[in-house]
């Protein structure tokens, strides 16, 4: 029994480091069949590229630079946007604003379509009006 | 088998036993560093309070009574392998504050979200071509009633609650909060030795190996961001940074949060350091403003 025991031992070890060595997992193909043959690359991202390693420099240029200028300013975008935040229907109406004589035919008449049917929404319907 | 698991188990018991005994020094199993890893860990450096170096740079604000000056070292990076120079002194209510992570990250999410202009736009039912006319009579034909051939309903219609339009994401958090995001970051960096202080940024080489050689040689860590004031820098340290990737140098003006973390370590200089205490103290002894601070106040230049 005492001999049985030792080698029950020594066999329990030694699956234990032959499984850590070796962590395969099988089955009887009786659970869910996901079958992982093709196991996508990780994408490989460079973290330390021009755009990242200098993201968020001059953030602070009103608070360290005398206030000449404010951090809205250093915002790249459409014109109406710039240090703005609003929902559609006010985003819509300073675009109309600052930029509505410039447009021309199709997109100025889906813009004043759309400033119709929103205001309505907001004002005519629903919960909140 | 009964007696195999009782072998097992004594095991670990004798294990967990012998680790108890032989006290607190032991490290636990999960910071036990692996003694075939590759690279040095950092050694922390001597704090410079009880050394015989001359204190070179005295805080020019007053600082209050019950604080004291935090100290650090005054290197040189003229040569690779020098000594400190001397000690220098940093104001506490900007290099000892205390640290609110939450405050850095209020600042860190406002610096990644207030510039985000989303352009993402899709066509609603009005903006796509065609779908003025109704596609069958209301009643008669058997199929469903619709009204367009571009209703959200219909393969190729507009979408009904999509992105409308460019989108911006701009916020401002309040002035006191974006400065003290600002400090805690300095003295988080102070605090976990990743600030250098040095007298000025002349290099003896435009080679960027040296300066490789230098922040490997003084563990400064994978990533360094080398700040001074003014807008000229000598030629040398600009055309040493200009390749590299994780080096970079900008003037003290451009300081913010998100540099600071993502670089592991923060080199300013004396000048640097002197401009910094000067913006950040005045926050807190300013009035309220009456009107935006761009527009010219008496006493202030």
């Amino acid at each position: 029994m005492r001999v049985f025991g030792a080698v029950f031992e020594r066999a329990v070890t030694a699956c234990q480091s032959s499984a850590l060595l070796c962590a395969r997992l099988f089955s009887t193909g009786a659970c869910a069949r996901i079958r992982m043959h093709a196991i996508p690359k990780l994408k490989d991202v460079d973290r330390w590229t021009e755009k990242r390693s200098m993201l968020g420099v001059y953030d602070n240029i009103g608070i360290l630079g005398g206030f000449k200028a404010h951090p809205k300013e250093l915002i790249r975008g459409p014109l109406w946007l710039r240090g703005f935040r609003g929902n559609e229907l006010q985003r819509l109406i300073r675009k109309k604003r600052m930029v509505g004589d410039r447009m021309m035919g199709e997109d100025k008449h889906i813009l004043d379509k759309r400033i119709s049917f929103l205001y309505r929404r907001f004002n005519r319907y629903g919960k909140h009006r | 088998m009964f007696r195999a698991t009782l072998a097992i188990c004594g095991r670990t018991v004798v294990k967990r036993f012998i680790s108890s005994v032989s006290g607190e020094n032991a490290l636990p199993s999960n910071l036990r560093l692996p003694s075939n890893l590759i690279g040095v860990g950092r050694q922390k450096r001597a704090s410079p309070s009880g050394s015989d170096l001359p204190v070179l740079h005295r805080c020019e604000d007053v600082i209050p009574a019950h604080l004291a000056p935090a100290q650090t070292w005054l290197e040189s990076l003229g040569s690779c392998d020098g000594e400190p120079l001397g000690v220098v002194d940093l104001h506490p209510d900007v290099f000892s504050v205390p640290v609110r992570l939450d405050i850095l990250h209020d600042v860190e999410v406002w610096q990644r979200n207030f510039k985000r202009i989303s352009h993402a736009k899709v066509k609603s039912r009005a903006e796509v071509s065609g779908g003025g006319r109704k596609p069958w009579k209301q009643k008669g034909s058997g199929r469903a009633r619709h009204g367009s051939i571009r209703s959200p309903l219909w393969r190729g219609g507009g979408v009904a609650h999509g992105p409308r339009g460019p989108t911006s994401y701009y916020y401002m958090l309040p002035m006191k909060v974006r400065v003290q995001g600002l400090k805690i970051a300095l003295t988080a960096k102070l605090a976990q030795d990743y600030l250098h202080i040095v007298d000025s940024l002349e290099i003896p080489t435009p080679d960027p190996h040296y300066l490789l050689e230098l922040v490997k040689h003084r563990q400064w860590g994978d990533s360094v961001l080398i700040v001074d004031v003014g807008d000229e820098f000598p030629q040398n340290i600009l055309k040493a940074t200009e390749d590299l990737k994780t080096v970079n140098i900008i003037p003290a003006i451009g300081l913010n949060v998100h540099s600071m973390l993502k670089h592991e370590s923060l080199v300013l200089t004396l000048e640097a350091v002197k401009f910094l205490e000067k913006k950040l103290l005045w926050h807190d002894v300013r009035y309220t403003p009456l009107y935006p601070f761009k527009l010219p106040y008496r006493d202030m230049p």
